[in-house]
């Protein structure tokens, strides 16, 4: 409730002494003088009918008790209003309710202060809800506190919806915790068996690979609770091991979002790439650079694909394609096709340009 | 020759380790938990350590830590929890190998890392 509401609630009580009528019944409550005219009719009616949860407690009386409350007061609590005037709101307190808040809420009051407190509330029927419970205190013209008024919302929904977000985030650090563990006793199997069988090579490559694809889904598992991922984390994570300085690699993109499911394409493409950029490019010479960049593109056969450009710069000069013949890229190659996609290489003087187009799915 | 504690719960990795160090011609010394880790530690005159950081059931290996601290033992930690673990990582206050990463690279790194003065006498 608004500062400014407040005080208009409380010069109309203080002009003519408020008239708190139960909602359910024709009598006022005893004792209780009322609204003048037409705007107290109205005034009376508002807060009867009214789709919000309102009541009204009387800090003079033994334990501040409930003097009013109206119909939606009622529903959200599931008690008749017999059972509800007369007690005080810790009625619908229970043994959840954070104690904090409570006590959050007891300073509010002792300091006639306007507060809002989320609280867990228990209906007659022992459900709970999520009550955003907005208090103020009511003057009359003399400047003493004569009620607090206090109107309920039921956040339940909302709450529910941050809780999943926390659980859905836990479960995705959890779920990266184990890809990593289980990634590495992988790579454990991998090179003890490379071991035995005498291919120590063969097995540190395939460690190598497998270590790229859970370096590119890292970044996105956060992230695909939501249906797609932003690709350039993916990106920069394969890339990084090759670039520890951060200084040999740029990388340009705007936040471009990609099915999950090209992660481990592009991660194991940017992979291959970087290897042989290692072995003849930009990144066998001491200075030589690469940049990356990813944009949404018409492809030329005009259907809108996630275009990841690769531009090498500085490596040795180039006079005919190098590195073409490596299982890598043809591994690459193959995995591409199977989702329509293409690796585009074009070899200029100055270093290797690719490209990788990926028409997207609608 | 060299002697190197290496404290991992998952036997892979741990047998993955084992090689690669004795590859490089270092003497490794593998626990699977803390209570064998310590024991390790103070019966043998370590040069250096490779320390698991989540060791199954809630453990972690800051009590082998620790002992070793106070022998001025110098070690890494091997982990890929990164994210859920960084204070207590850094209280740690030693030298930090992402999971995943092969054991070769691991060796090199701890070698350097450490300081140590091996010769190598690798076995292919």
């Amino acid at each position: 409730m608004s500062r400014d509401h407040d005080a208009q609630f409380g010069r109309l009580i203080g002009s003519d002494q408020v008239h708190i009528a139960n909602a359910n019944s024709a009598e006022t409550v005893t004792g209780r003088p009322g609204f003048s005219g037409a705007s107290g009719m109205l005034f009376e009616q508002a807060m009867a009918q009214t789709r919000m949860a309102v009541c009204l407690t009387d800090p003079n009386l033994p334990d501040d008790p409930i003097v009013f409350c109206n119909t939606s007061f009622e529903k959200l609590t599931g008690y008749p209003s017999h059972e509800i005037i007369g007690r005080n709101c810790r009625f619908l307190q229970g043994p959840k309710t954070s104690r904090r808040q409570l006590d959050r809420l007891k300073e509010a009051l002792a300091r006639e202060e306007v507060a809002v407190i989320e609280l867990l509330n228990y209906r007659k029927d022992g459900s709970t809800f999520w009550n955003a419970l907005h208090l103020g205190p009511i003057y009359d013209a003399a400047g003493k506190l004569v009620y607090f008024f206090g109107s309920q919302w039921d956040v339940t929904d909302i709450h529910l919806a941050r809780e999943e977000e926390k659980h859905a985030r836990m479960m995705a650090r959890e779920v990266s915790h184990r890809l990593k563990n289980v990634v590495s006793v992988i790579g454990g199997i991998i090179s003890i068996t490379g071991r035995s069988l005498k291919v120590r090579d063969a097995a540190d490559a395939i460690n190598e690979r497998v270590q790229a694809l859970a370096r590119a889904y890292e970044p996105t598992l956060d992230d695909a609770v939501f249906g797609t991922v932003e690709i350039g984390q993916a990106i920069k994570s394969v890339l990084q091991p090759y670039d520890p300085e951060g200084d040999r690699i740029g990388f340009t993109g705007n936040g471009v979002r990609t099915n999950p499911n090209a992660v481990s394409l592009i991660g194991l493409t940017l992979h291959e790439l970087a290897t042989n950029a290692t072995k003849y490019g930009a990144l066998s010479t001491e200075s030589g650079t690469i940049e990356v960049g990813w944009r949404h593109e018409p492809d030329r056969h005009g259907r809108e694909s996630l275009l990841i450009d690769w531009v090498e710069r500085g490596g040795p000069a180039i006079t005919e394609p190098v590195g073409t013949t490596g299982t890598g890229l043809t591994i690459a190659d193959t995995l591409l096709a199977h989702s329509r996609a293409v690796l585009e290489r074009e070899w200029h003087h100055s270093g290797l340009h690719a490209q990788i187009w990926l028409p997207i799915q609608s | 020759m060299l002697r190197i504690l290496i404290l991992e719960d998952e036997p892979f990795i741990a047998m993955d380790l084992q090689l690669a160090f004795e590859d490089v011609g270092v003497e490794p010394h593998v626990a699977a938990n803390c209570d064998a880790a310590l024991a390790v530690a103070d019966e043998i005159d370590l040069d250096g350590a490779v320390l698991d950081v989540n060791l199954g059931q809630g453990q972690t290996c800051a009590p082998v830590a620790a002992l070793l601290r106070s022998k001025s033992v110098p070690f890494v930690l091997h982990t890929g929890d990164l994210d859920r673990q960084g204070e207590f990582l850094r209280d740690l206050d030693a030298p930090v190998i992402p999971k995943p990463t092969t054991s070769r690279v691991l060796v090199e790194t701890v070698i350097g890392l450490l300081k140590l003065d091996v010769t190598e006498t690798a076995v292919r």
